[in-house]
């Protein structure tokens, strides 16, 4: 009877559903099958270039330096990162995990440096990195007296200046997503593995690291994705220096499409960029689906 | 006895040594940019740092309210965001609603359609989408940013509402309109008491997330500036190759200060958001 009444009535639910449709429409459907298009063409709005040239931009892209090196260090980033996030994470998440009393202070800041925008801390990282006035070198100096080290003008420094930005940022968001996984475990589980005489380590991984494997796993494709399409942290921090070795490939795409007005070669990199995306997400979809159904 | 006494102080002592350790990493450098906000821009390049200035001073604020029109960005920053937070609110509850209670072959196309544009980064529309916002007149215009901000918070705020309204037993409904409700009413009076929690939980994260976004005002937008761009247009001082860092750090803590605050008191409410969305749009 429900359903009957549903498909009378479907043109309602048509109507309540089309703004949403015209908004992302218009703002995310349209241009991508526009920047799809251009990628067949050499559109170089400086020299007034318009033409078709089918797929040379994407042999272009293999035989260009400057993309090369943005595709090792995003590389670089997203892995670095990842890997970083997974552990530092699950670590994070169980300390906001322990009984004690300062737990919802801990709880509380730690949502803060997710609630800053990123060019903000782009922008304070710049300053907190450099070797006479920084915070960073200010700090290791109490320890290692004499320390000098400008850690955005060397390749990699300021890379895993770039990469720890991003755990800073990021990572306790991720440590509260792998917090919500870690309170579905109940209780009774580590009691009777401590009756049966397991100790804490023994029952971290054996117990909790298979139990969050999934929310982990799942997880890491957005945070994978988002990485992937990072642009923020590097106009902000580092602008892409030294060289190019932290331009990550979303900023050098802006960059082709609105600095160097070569429409054509960037689209082909932001399509690039999408069908690794794709790719990736389905992988992950896969490697979860097969180990956990 | 005594050994167990030990034990436990040990025990509390190492939780407490992570909780330090984890809240230094995150505030000191907080309060290092606030530090440097009140610091005279002369006192500022001292080595090594001082973390209480012997000077301190607002002047770097005053400046920002004079010179760099710091109100203006403001209000166009709540401009924006409140009228996205009304309009998105809005037609998502319809949307969600259209997509919880009817099923068709079509709907579903359509919602994997919304799901599946959460993949397609911000990079990959945004040469065409800039070249059709200025065809179209919509470019540096409110009109125009409100509408890309919308766009941004729909996915997510969709999948969190559809999955409410789900969980609302639509016996109640039949219930209303047996009494003789009609469609409009039940949504007044049903639907939307019932959705009040999870609409206070996508405003506050969508107010978290418009206020964060950087790519939509930097590429979209050139005269009307809001507070997240605000940092990146400060004036440049002596020459193009030095940054005013005691502006910086002050247009910093100014968009630090109120996020903080948000943050302490909506905390359960955030919490809540992100664990339910599981995934951010």
């Amino acid at each position: 009877m429900h359903t009957k009444r549903s498909l009378n009535r479907l043109w309602i639910a048509w109507i309540l559903v089309i703004p949403v449709l015209l908004v992302r429409g218009f703002t995310i459907i349209y241009p991508i099958f526009e920047t799809f298009r251009i990628s067949f063409y050499d559109v170089r709005l400086l020299r007034g270039i318009n033409e078709f040239v089918g797929i040379k931009n994407y042999i272009d892209v293999f035989q260009d330096p400057k993309v090369l090196t943005s595709l090792k260090f995003t590389v670089i980033f997203v892995v670095a990162s990842m890997a970083l996030h997974i552990i530092l994470g699950v670590a994070l998440a169980l300390i906001l995990n322990m009984k004690f009393m300062a737990k919802k202070f801990l709880r509380t800041i730690v949502l803060i440096p997710w609630a800053m925008p990123m060019v903000v801390i782009g922008m304070a990282a710049k300053w907190g990195f450099n070797n006479d006035y920084g915070l960073v070198n200010n700090f290791i100096r109490l320890f290692v007296p004499n320390f000098e080290l400008s850690w955005l003008i060397h390749t990699n420094t300021a890379r895993a200046a770039v990469v720890a930005m991003d755990i800073w940022k990021d990572l306790p968001f991720f440590a509260i997503l792998v917090l919500a996984a870690l309170q579905f475990i109940p209780e009774e589980i580590y009691e009777a593995a401590r009756v049966d005489g397991a100790g804490a380590i023994q029952a971290f991984f054996k117990i909790t690291l298979p139990l969050i494997m999934k929310s982990i796993l799942v997880l890491s494709i957005p945070f994978t994705m988002w990485r992937l399409a990072s642009f923020d942290i590097v106009y902000a921090m580092t602008s892409g220096g030294p060289g190019d070795d932290t331009s990550l490939i979303a900023y050098r795409i802006t960059t082709e499409a609105f600095t160097n007005l070569n429409l054509g070669y960037g689209s082909t990199l932001a399509i690039i960029l999408f069908f690794v995306m794709v790719i990736l997400s389905l992988i992950n979809i896969f490697i979860v689906n097969k180990k956990f159904n | 006895m005594i050994f167990n006494k030990i034990k436990k102080i040990l025990n509390s002592g190492l939780k407490w040594i992570l909780a330090l350790t984890v809240s230094f990493i995150i505030l000191f450098p907080l309060y290092w940019i606030f530090i440097s906000s009140i610091t005279p821009a002369g006192e500022l390049f001292k080595q090594p740092i001082d973390y209480l200035p012997d000077n301190p001073t607002i002047s770097n604020y005053i400046y920002l309210i004079y010179n760099v029109g710091l109100i203006e960005k403001v209000v166009s920053t709540l401009i924006i965001i409140g009228t996205t937070l009304i309009i998105g609110t809005i037609i998502c509850v319809m949307a969600s609603y259209g997509f919880a209670r009817y099923k068709s072959k079509g709907l579903s196309i359509a919602f994997m359609l919304i799901l599946f544009s959460m993949l397609i980064p911000n990079v990959v529309t945004a040469r065409p989408l800039y070249d059709f916002m200025r065809r179209v007149g919509l470019y540096d215009t409110y009109t125009g940013l409100i509408i890309l901000y919308i766009s941004k918070i729909i996915p997510f705020t969709i999948l969190i509402l559809r999955n409410f309204i789900s969980e609302i037993p639509i016996s109640i409904e039949e219930a209303a309109a047996i009494d003789g409700a009609t469609f409009l009413q039940k949504i007044y009076h049903i639907i939307l008491p019932l959705l009040k929690p999870a609409i206070a939980i996508v405003a506050i994260t969508n107010f978290i997330t418009c206020l964060n976004e950087f790519f939509i005002p930097l590429f979209y937008a050139n005269n009307i500036q809001v507070l997240s761009t605000a940092i990146t247009q400060l004036p440049l001082k002596d020459n193009m190759y030095s940054v005013p860092w005691d502006l910086v750090s002050s247009m910093g803590w100014i968009i630090i200060l109120p996020i903080i605050i948000f943050v302490a008191i909506f905390e359960k409410q955030i919490m809540d958001g992100i664990m339910a969305g599981g995934v951010k749009a």
